[in-house]
């Protein structure tokens, strides 16, 4: 596989992009600053599957395609399958010598939404991971059903606010907590499996070269701040995610072969989850007294999570 | 290399067993695939050929019908012979699929043994699951039995394939009628069959890195109608490859499928239009209430009914006087589907025979000859008198009440 | 029409939604979009994005300058090639060579304003402007080092 040298940043930008502008995705997405590390990480031919959701209703409607790479979009819950029959496709032709060109490297990636992940298409995804094909599958994170106005996901983290559980007079936003999803990939046996944040792009883009290195299914979970459903100005995209690396409330780590977790980034300082929280509309109702409790739940979450990481980190298990 | 399987020139196999053999000759290059009664065979069948070396192809066992259709659109996509099977709620569960994949012109081919639709379940064999495909974009084709469930399968792919098509087609068996009916079936060789198939050729394939492609655009109000009228006419289109691949297997093998099956029909005053193993029930009650009553009657079926066969369809029962549609699946406040759409045609002809409709055989409820044989009875009465003598709409085999909806308004 | 830095005669050269609108029988069989005319000669990744042959199917040809309501403007004299707009601007339009900064895709700029806040110089290099603004006036108006807030 060909990776691209990310020594530093200046190495990284001398990739020729494959991804093109003039597509239909919000000002100051995060989706396409993950999409971009991705398909710069590596200068391997590219089979791109997307699941319905933002990403994909913004890169390829008729009649332009932002994607210069080989990409498939079929529907909401099956992106994973589909680069499982493709990745099927690929070993048939290779076996039977009807590639084109069969020594061209590729590497097989799909792309889906938290609610295409967490929701309609994880029996999809848990399929493809159990069969082991050779691919990378990536969550686009942004913890709610964006694409079609910002409804809840099993992804939501619980105060937030969301158009189907809405903040209001007798609720405080979604009850339940999030899950885990990085967990649940690596309950699987994927070899590989990690969550990153594009503020991080150098652990991010090794991350990446890790997992489309690792044959087998590797998982990653990506935080991908939204500024239209979060509610922030476009410009702090970065700033948020910021925010959400240094108050642990996506830590960054990596999970190999579903026994060694290591912890990839550890803030200088960490930041009280108030801070995040306060950053963005979708919370703003747990700053009224009643709701107070909720944030102190919150960051209570954060630093149980935080020390259960650091010592299965230790524990090597 | 995939090993040869030694075949007799005759064998005997079930429709299961004869449509597994065909997806083997053709050397599909992925299977992905989910079992459910009554087809599961055809997916078994294909993983004992996978462990024993006669298939070099992947066999991907999904975790759902959904996936398997899914995982096919992706394969098709990436440039190569795909295939899977399914039934009933199997089919139910990747129509959203079939409907994508029919949108972006891949070809795949589904073996559907047809089983009825829950509520309440049920395994056994009826039409329902081959009805909710209808719209779904697909080139559908018929088997009445094991002989064309083979045969068929085989001009699947080469149709679907065919550079003037590139549609998935879908070739459909009665569930345990035909799937677990052991019959003679007469066979091709592994490389007959295989050189009548042909080698798969790749067309905007996600494979090529030359041409980066990209499928499954979305299309809003200034452009969808674009492109399914595109599709539509597509499948319209397709009748002349269909004919074409049909006579081809002809001159192969001697054995002659047409799109429209005409039995008994050159002089015939009655005639019963069915699909599946009733015809042949059919057939044969056509014949001996011939012989026995001097009624002129016949057979008709659109053993191609996807694209639906308008001009054949009118042209082998204009010049009959009384015809009766059998629909094998619940129609749920209408008119059966068949009925619906063979009346469409017949009303467009100067004749206009009278026509009328029984449900049947839901559930895997059997269908004999005695009552094919008073079915074209009361078609004779029917055509005697000039108009539909019963209710329009009549349900055939069922215990209880007698059930009949609409009286006719012509003639009487 | 924005044009300059690496711009070719294919960039940027259509609203989105002005497309001819043809017929049925014009449009692509199955809606299958093909990024490039003719057939690459080498793998895309090792083609710079202004000698590709892009297809009229590709993104690249549309604009979607009129979504600005305020636009970045780049200071050469200021900048310190770390790259971080680059990284990070979601639309593609920071355009880099050989580790040196060049300045932006106005056909693709929306304005979002990321790349301004992870600017590190003092003062940035890159700071928002209203679209009508013209540029050389704004590099004539650029402010002075921000003295540390104690």
């Amino acid at each position: 596989m060909a990776i691209t040298n990310i020594k530093n940043l200046k190495e990284f930008s001398t990739t020729n992009e494959r991804f093109e502008g003039a597509h239909l995705l919000c000002p100051g997405c995060a989706h396409s600053m993950i999409v971009r590390e991705l398909m710069n990480a590596t200068d391997d031919n590219l089979v791109i599957a997307t699941n319905t959701g933002c990403l994909e209703v913004s890169t390829a409607v008729y009649p332009y395609t932002s994607w210069d790479t080989s990409w498939i979009h079929i529907g909401f819950e099956n992106a994973a399958s589909a680069v499982a029959g493709a990745e099927a496709m690929y070993k048939a032709r290779k076996r039977k010598g009807t590639l084109k060109d069969p020594d061209a490297p590729v590497k097989f990636v799909a792309f889906g939404g938290d609610g295409s992940t967490y929701d309609i298409g994880f029996q999809w995804l848990s399929g493809a991971v159990e069969r082991g094909h050779d691919f990378t599958y990536i969550c686009l994170d942004n913890e709610n059903y964006a694409n079609t106005g910002g409804q809840r996901s099993s992804a939501t983290p619980i105060g937030a606010s969301t158009s189907t559980a809405k903040a209001g007079r007798v609720s405080y936003g979604k009850k339940e907590k999030k899950k885990d999803m990085v967990a649940i990939m690596a309950a699987h046996g994927a070899p590989y499996v990690a969550q990153l944040a594009p503020n991080k792009w150098k652990i991010m883009a090794k991350g990446f070269q890790k997992a489309l290195e690792t044959e087998g299914p590797c998982f990653i979970n990506t935080v991908s701040a939204c500024t239209t459903e979060w509610k922030f100005d476009p410009k702090d995209t970065i700033h948020l995610t910021d925010l959400a690396t240094d108050t642990l409330m996506f830590p960054i780590y990596e999970i190999i072969n579903g026994t060694e977790l290591n912890i990839l980034y550890r803030p200088k300082n960490v930041i009280p989850v108030e801070e995040y929280l306060a950053a963005q509309g979708r919370y703003k109702h747990l700053f009224k007294p009643e709701n107070k409790h909720i944030i102190e739940k919150i960051q209570k979450d954060i630093d149980e999570r935080w020390e259960y990481l650091q010592r299965r980190e230790e524990a090597k298990v | 290399m995939a090993e040869k399987f030694e075949l007799n020139e005759v064998e005997v196999w079930d429709g299961n067993y004869a449509a597994s053999q065909a997806l083997r000759q053709a050397q599909v290059d992925v299977v992905a695939a989910y079992p459910i009664t009554p087809s599961t065979p055809i997916v078994e069948n294909y993983g004992t050929y996978v462990a024993n070396g006669y298939v070099d192809g992947e066999f991907v066992m999904v975790e759902s019908e959904h996936a398997a259709m899914s995982a096919c659109v992706g394969a098709a996509a990436a440039g190569g012979r795909v295939a899977t099977a399914t039934s009933s709620q199997g089919f139910a569960l990747m129509v959203e699929v079939l409907y994508q994949a029919s949108g972006m012109r891949l070809p795949i081919v589904l073996t559907v043994v047809n089983r009825a639709l829950a509520s309440p379940l049920n395994v056994r064999g009826d039409h329902s699951d081959m009805y909710l495909g209808r719209d779904s974009g697909w080139i559908q084709l018929d088997a009445f039995n094991a002989q064309e469930a083979y045969d068929l399968t085989l001009c699947a792919f080469k149709i679907g394939e065919d550079m003037d098509v590139r549609l998935p087609v879908m070739v459909h068996q009665d569930g345990f009628t035909t799937s677990h009916k052991a019959q003679n079936v007469k066979t091709l060789t592994d490389e007959a069959a295989y050189n009548f198939v042909g080698k798969y050729q790749p067309y905007e394939e996600m494979l090529d890195f030359s041409k980066p492609v990209t499928y499954g655009a979305q299309t809003e109000e200034d452009w969808h109608f674009e492109h399914k009228a595109k599709q539509h006419k597509a499948l319209i289109d397709s009748r002349s490859v269909i004919d074409k691949v049909l006579n081809e297997f002809k001159e192969l093998t001697g054995r002659e499928y047409k799109r429209v099956e005409s039995y008994y029909m050159d002089d015939a005053e009655v005639a019963i239009v069915a699909l599946g193993s009733t015809v042949e029930t059919a057939k044969y009650a056509a014949k001996k209430i011939r012989e026995e009553e001097g009624i002129k009657a016949g057979v008709v079926s659109p053993r191609c009914f996807r694209p639906f066969p308008f001009d054949d369809i009118r042209e082998a029962l204009e010049n009959t006087k009384a015809v009766i549609v059998l629909d094998r699946s619940a129609p749920m406040g209408a008119m059966g589907a068949l009925f619906n759409e063979i009346s469409a045609a017949l009303y467009t002809t100067q004749n206009r025979p009278v026509i009328s409709n029984y449900i049947y055989g839901l559930g895997g409820r059997d269908f004999s000859v005695k009552e094919a044989i008073r079915m074209f009875k009361e078609a004779k009465a029917n055509a005697d008198a000039g108009y539909v003598t019963t209710p329009i709409q009549q349900f055939s085999g069922v215990r209880g009440p007698k059930l009949g909806f609409f009286e006719t308004k012509r003639g009487k | 029409m924005s044009k300059g830095v690496l711009a070719t005669e294919k960039r940027g050269i259509r609203e989105l939604g002005a497309e001819k609108k043809v017929g049925w029988d014009e449009v692509p069989q199955g809606v299958i979009l093909n990024s490039f005319d003719d057939v690459l000669k080498e793998n895309v990744a090792h083609i710079k994005p202004e000698d590709r042959n892009y297809s009229d199917f590709n993104s690249y040809t549309a604009t979607v300058a009129s979504w600005r309501v305020l636009k970045p403007v780049y200071n050469r004299d200021i900048c310190i090639d770390c790259q971080n707009c680059w990284v990070w601007c979601p639309d593609t339009s920071i355009i880099s060579r050989d580790k040196q900064m060049l300045g932006i895709d106005y056909d693709h700029c929306k304005g979002c304003g990321v790349c301004v806040e992870v600017c590190p110089t003092n003062p940035k290099s890159l700071l928002m402007f209203v679209e009508a603004e013209d540029n050389e006036a704004a590099l004539a108006k650029w402010p002075e080092k921000k003295k540390k807030e104690k």
